[in-house]
C-alpha cells in the first residue's frame, strides 16, 4: 500500500515539475484589410442567393450565374493614397451586367481596422457593398456582397468573387 | 346596335371599377410572417378626399377559422392602431405582419381581407378580399422562378420541371423554348421575345436565365412592373408530325425593394 502511495506521490511531483509556460510564436503584424483591398480585381464568380428561401428553409437557395452573361469581363480597381487610405475607384464592366450604378468615384470603408462595408460615391449617388471573408484576401480573393432589402429584411443577395490581377 | 350595347356595358364596367378603389401590396407576394405594406387608393370610393382612413381587417374569409384584426377596435370607433398613413391625396398605407395583426399562427392563416373606413364607421370602401398568403412550406410545381422575389434589374431564372407537368402535352413536349413579355407600371407591354433557347439541365428540367434589359430594349426611365413567361414546344400528332404545344402563361410581379 505504501509503495502505491510513493508511486502516486512521484507521479504528482513529476506532473507538476513537467508544467512550464508554453512559448507561442508572435502573432505578427495585424492584417491591413483596407490596403489588401486596394488593387485591380477581375470578377471570377457571381452567385445569386435567395435569402428569403434561406430564412424559410426552402430548397433552391442559391444559383451560380457567372456563365449566363460575360460577368468575367468586369474589372474593379480600388486606389489608395500615399498613406494607404481609400481614394478613388473605377468599375469597367465591359460586356458584363453592371454590379453597381457607379462606374467611378471615391470609396470609403465603415471601419479602417475592420471594415465590413465599402461605400462607393459619386456626387449624390452612393452604393454600398459588404466585404466577405478577410481570410480570402490573403490568397488574392476579394468577396463582395450586395444585398437587396424589403422593409429592412434582406431578401436577395449577390456574392461577387474577385481575383487580384 | 351591338356595338352601342357593348360600349354602354364597358362604360358601366369602367365606372364600377373606378368606384372600387385600388389596392397594391409591397412585396407583391408574401407569407403570413412577412412584413407587408398595403397601399390603398380611395379615389372613387365614399372615402375620397378624406384625411383619416382606418383599416378594418379580417382573416380567412370564406374558409373558416377567421378572426378580426387585433387593431380593429369597435365598428363605431376604430382603434388608433388601425389608422392608415396618408402619403398623398386619396392614398393611404398600412404596414403589418399577419401573424401579429390577427394573433394567429402561420398554420392557421390562409387568406385575409380588409376595407377602409371612417373612424365612426359612417363611410367605408368595398371589401378587398381574399388575398392569399404564400405557403411557408415549399411546394414543388411544374414552373418555378429563382429567386422568388426580384426586381426588374435582377437576373431571373424560370424553370420547367417536366416530371411535375399535369397536362399530357406538357409531359410529352419537346423542342422546348420560352417566350417572355415585359410590362410597365401601367400594364402596357414594353417588349416581348418569343422562342428563346433554353438550357436543358437534365432530361426533365429546363431553364432560362435573363435580365430584362438584355432581352428587350428598355426605353430610358422605364420601370417594369411585371413579366410573363410561357414554355412552348412541339408534340407529335397521330401521324408522327410535330405540332405546336404551349404551356400556360405565368405572371411574375416585380418586388420594389426599399
Amino acid at each position: 500500500m505504501k509503495r502505491i502511495q510513493y508511486i502516486l506521490f512521484a507521479i504528482c511531483i513529476l506532473s507538476i515539475w513537467s508544467c512550464k509556460p508554453e512559448k507561442f510564436a508572435p502573432i505578427g503584424e495585424p492584417q491591413n484589410v483596407v490596403k489588401s483591398i486596394q488593387g485591380t480585381w477581375g470578377l471570377t464568380k457571381v452567385t445569386q442567393i435567395d435569402q428569403d428561401a434561406n430564412t424559410k428553409g426552402f430548397p433552391y437557395k442559391q444559383l451560380d450565374i457567372t456563365a449566363v452573361y460575360p460577368y468575367t469581363d468586369l474589372v474593379l480597381a480600388f486606389q489608395g493614397d500615399a498613406e494607404g487610405n481609400p481614394s478613388t475607384f473605377t468599375i469597367n464592366s465591359g460586356n458584363s451586367p453592371q454590379i453597381a450604378e457607379l462606374t467611378s468615384g471615391s470609396w470609403t470603408v465603415d471601419d479602417a481596422k475592420a471594415p465590413s462595408i465599402i461605400s462607393l460615391k459619386n456626387g449624390e449617388v452612393t452604393n454600398s457593398l459588404s466585404i466577405g471573408s478577410y481570410v480570402s484576401l490573403k490568397s488574392g480573393k476579394l468577396i463582395i456582397k450586395k444585398d437587396k432589402k424589403l422593409n429592412g429584411k434582406v431578401i436577395l443577395s449577390y456574392q461577387y468573387e474577385f481575383t487580384k490581377k | 346596335m351591338k356595338k352601342i350595347l357593348l360600349l354602354i356595358i364597358c362604360s358601366f364596367g369602367a365606372m364600377w371599377a373606378s368606384g372600387q378603389g385600388k389596392v397594391t401590396f409591397s412585396p407583391a407576394t408574401f407569407t403570413s410572417e412577412d412584413e407587408v405594406t398595403i397601399t390603398l387608393d380611395v379615389t372613387g370610393t365614399p372615402l375620397a378626399g378624406t384625411n383619416d382612413v382606418y383599416i378594418w381587417a379580417f382573416s380567412n374569409d370564406g374558409v373558416g377559422g377567421g378572426k378580426d384584426a387585433t387593431t380593429n377596435g369597435q365598428w363605431g370607433s376604430s382603434s388608433e392602431d388601425a389608422k392608415m398613413t396618408k402619403t398623398a391625396t386619396n392614398i393611404f398605407t398600412f404596414k403589418f405582419t399577419a401573424t401579429t395583426l390577427f394573433g394567429q399562427s402561420p398554420a392557421e392563416l390562409i387568406n385575409f381581407g380588409f376595407l377602409g373606413k371612417a373612424k365612426d364607421g359612417s363611410k367605408q370602401t368595398p371589401d378587398y378580399k381574399p388575398f392569399k398568403f404564400d405557403p411557408l412550406v415549399f411546394t414543388a410545381s411544374q414552373f418555378r422562378l429563382f429567386p422568388a422575389k426580384l426586381d426588374y434589374t435582377d437576373m431571373a431564372t424560370v424553370y420547367f420541371h417536366q416530371n411535375l407537368a399535369t397536362d399530357i402535352n406538357l409531359q410529352r413536349m419537346a423542342n422546348i423554348k420560352v417566350s417572355l413579355s415585359f410590362y410597365d407600371a401601367a400594364g402596357n407591354v414594353v417588349g416581348s421575345k418569343q422562342g428563346i433557347a433554353i438550357v436543358k439541365e437534365s432530361t426533365i428540367l429546363f431553364s432560362s436565365s435573363f435580365i430584362p434589359g438584355r432581352v428587350i430594349t428598355l426605353p430610358a426611365g422605364t420601370k417594369l412592373s411585371k413579366f410573363t413567361y410561357q414554355f412552348t414546344g412541339t408534340v407529335k400528332d397521330a401521324n408522327g408530325l410535330d405540332i405546336p404545344a404551349n404551356g400556360p402563361v405565368t405572371e411574375v410581379i416585380y418586388t420594389v425593394f426599399n
